[in-house]
């Protein structure tokens, strides 16, 4: 995903904002991260480039 | 060549790309739920502002992104707050009682529920929070369906639709609907 995506996309559960954790990237795409919900404490995954929003694969604080 | 886990696009994806080429705006931020393999999404690039996809099957989101798309893992628009200027959707719409339910991924592209409205009364209900205000939504619907009852319910969630393509398909006619905010009904 690109970083650029972050301006729309929210968390799937209480639809606040995210915060993008970058674990590996390549100029503005992003392969592996998190991205967490301070809201409700959670974390999900961006695997491949792929940010995966569904909420029963994310993981609890 | 598509993982057997993936809807491959058909006639209704067809209809519904030349549907949407015709209705886009170069300023428009697309959003196309539920993209499958990504065909009908891969076509509106070049031709949009931006265009993500979403899916709930993992298999058609990497479908989607090979395609260069970007897309989302998650259900209809659940994780994204938009705002979309035009907003496409191919839903599951086959009437699908409970014992011929097939329990994989391919269910969630073709298995409408008993009435083959039960994705399409989710989407409508939800749509508006990431449509923007004078946002344009285009949905295939087969005869299968009922167009009528699909308005309908479009209706009752704040929208006015009408009619802007349609296919005959063997025993089935496909049918792109074009849904706005029905702004004289808004505040009322």
């Amino acid at each position: 995903m690109r970083k650029s995506l972050m301006e729309i996309l929210c968390c799937p559960v209480c639809k606040g904002d995210l915060e993008l954790i970058v674990v590996e990237e390549s100029g503005e795409e992003v392969l592996e991260g998190t991205l967490r919900c301070a809201a409700c404490r959670v974390d999900y995954p961006v695997s491949e480039g792929i940010p995966n929003l569904l909420p029963e694969t994310a993981c609890e604080d | 060549m598509l993982p057997d886990q993936v809807y491959s696009p058909a006639e209704d994806s067809h209809l519904l790309l030349r549907a949407a080429l015709a209705e886009v705006r170069e300023t428009d931020r697309v959003l196309e739920v539920g993209t499958g393999s990504g065909y009908v999404a891969a076509g509106m690039l070049g031709r949009a502002a931006m265009v993500t996809a979403t899916d709930i099957n993992p298999f058609a989101v990497g479908c989607a992104r090979a395609r260069g798309v970007a897309a989302v893992w998650t259900d209809l628009a659940a994780g994204l707050c938009g705002p979309f200027d035009l907003i496409l959707f191919n839903p599951p719409y086959l009437p699908t009682a409970p014992e011929e339910r097939m329990d994989d991924w391919m269910e969630y592209a073709l298995d409408g529920g008993p009435t083959g409205r039960v994705v399409i009364e989710r989407f409508a209900a939800e749509i508006g929070r990431v449509l923007a205000p004078f946002g344009r939504v285009l949905l295939l619907v087969s005869s299968l369906t009922g167009l009528d009852a699909v308005r309908e319910l479009f209706a009752r969630a704040g929208f006015i639709s009408f009619v802007v393509d349609e296919e005959r398909v063997e025993d089935e006619t496909l049918y792109v609907i074009r849904a706005m905010r029905d702004l004289c009904r808004m505040g009322a």
